[in-house]
């Protein structure tokens, strides 16, 4: 089982410490190898909103830099963690530029979820179980709310937890959580 | 007078911004003679390396109204880039501008225009960290639509309900009093429209990758599909 953990180099904070430490500790019993990979805006650009990973090179992102190696390991990984700074209730710089330069798993096309709401159709039958996990010093309840509602409102297979938070309560919410692939339903 | 910036964050390149042309809409609802207007495109600023010129310019703002396009769900990674790297500016500064209103024009391809609410949200996060006041968003689904097809006859009402919303950001500007206002929602939605606008959509993208020397199966590409995992359904 190969679980990859993805941070941001901008942020690494005493704090994001202590997360990895417990993710890795955590992954490490349950038996899986685990891949690092770390984000900064030296290695990753923006997504430019091209399209190119759709009509001109399905399935891959046409600038190159390290978003392919992110992707191909992303797609062939059981479960996938991201680390990430809470900015303005937010993803950091960094991680956002990695969610949008996701687009290339995903199919053009529109699709209608059971919740009425338009979706871009899965590329893939299956995807890793993917969990992210906001950090920060001083964050505020509403912000705090919001980094939970800009997932979990809109994406169904996709869990969301934040740190600082009791070590007992991470782990309990990760040994609740399927930790495998799961079928293209985002 | 009042000092307002416009600032556009579609980070395409060389392509037609709706985000844009949107701003520059509603920047003409706003009276020129009463308030200054300045445009900043992100992704220019970020390119030819601006930045600081640009955040002295928003920094000394009356007014900020942000446009840009939902990515994922949210604000792109470029305009998070740039306020990031903004709101460090703002806290290395000193005497920081008082009563800042802050505004969000957010639009995305899919027809519902709630889909924006969390990205308009952020923006309200943001001004709060800069010490401003944000006052409300304006969600807006199809965006496209509203311009390269903002002269057709069932364009007349979501059009209308957009050039109201601009008015309320330009009266809104003029009121020194904060009254609480909800946010405005301008979607495309007639009978049969959600069906026409994902088959029109479709064709939409099996055109261009065939301009692009592709066939219609290759768009279903698998790249990076190496190993074989047992499917489970949820």
């Amino acid at each position: 089982m190969r679980a990859l953990l993805i941070s941001d180099q901008e942020y690494q904070t005493k704090t994001y410490q202590g997360l990895n430490d417990l993710i890795r500790e955590f992954l490490n019993q349950k038996g899986f190898e685990v891949e690092l990979m770390e984000s900064s805006a030296d290695n990753l650009t923006f997504c430019m909103g091209c399209f190119g990973c759709w009509i001109k090179k399905p399935g891959e992102c046409v600038i190159n830099d390290g978003i392919a190696q992110i992707n191909r390991s992303v797609m062939n990984s059981d479960v996938v963690i991201y680390l990430n700074p809470i900015i303005f209730g937010h993803f950091s710089p960094n991680i956002k530029n990695i969610i949008d330069r996701g687009l290339p798993n995903m199919l053009p096309f529109f699709i209608t979820r059971p919740d009425g709401s338009t979706m871009h159709p899965p590329r893939y039958d299956s995807y890793p179980a993917q969990i992210i996990i906001g950090y920060g010093d001083e964050i505020t309840d509403e912000d705090k709310q919001l980094f939970m509602d800009i997932t979990k409102r809109h994406r169904r297979n996709i869990e969301v937890l934040i740190y600082p938070n009791p070590t007992e309560t991470i782990i309990k919410a990760l040994n609740r959580m399927e930790l495998g692939r799961v079928g293209g339903l985002l | 007078m009042k000092n307002i910036v416009l600032v556009s964050a579609s980070p395409k390149i060389n392509e037609k911004s709706v985000s844009k042309e949107l701003l520059v809409m509603a920047g003409s609802h706003i009276i020129s003679d009463l308030f200054s207007k300045v445009f900043i495109d992100v992704r220019k600023s970020i390119l030819t390396k601006n930045l600081a010129k640009d955040f002295e310019t928003l920094a000394k703002a009356d007014v900020l109204i942000f446009s840009f396009p939902l990515y994922y769900f949210c604000m792109p990674g470029i305009l998070t880039r740039f306020l990031a790297d903004y709101h460090n500016y703002f806290n290395s500064r000193e005497n920081a501008k008082k009563h800042v209103k802050v505004y969000a024009m957010v639009n995305c391809g899919f027809p519902e225009p709630e889909i924006n609410l969390e990205a308009v949200r952020v923006i309200k996060s943001f001004s709060q960290h800069i010490n401003a006041e944000f006052r409300f968003g304006i969600l807006i689904g199809g965006g496209s639509m509203m311009i390269e097809a903002k002269e057709a006859p069932f364009m007349k009402k979501p059009i209308l309900k957009l050039k109201s919303a601009f008015s309320s950001i330009a009266a809104d500007i003029q009121h020194e009093d904060s009254t609480t206002m909800d946010s405005i929602y301008i979607g495309v939605d007639f009978p049969l429209y959600r069906r026409i606008y994902h088959y029109m959509g479709g064709r939409g993208w099996i055109t261009l990758a065939r301009k692009n020397g592709l066939k219609k199966k290759d768009l279903y590409k698998k790249p990076y599909c190496l190993k074989t995992h047992p499917r489970i359904t949820l």
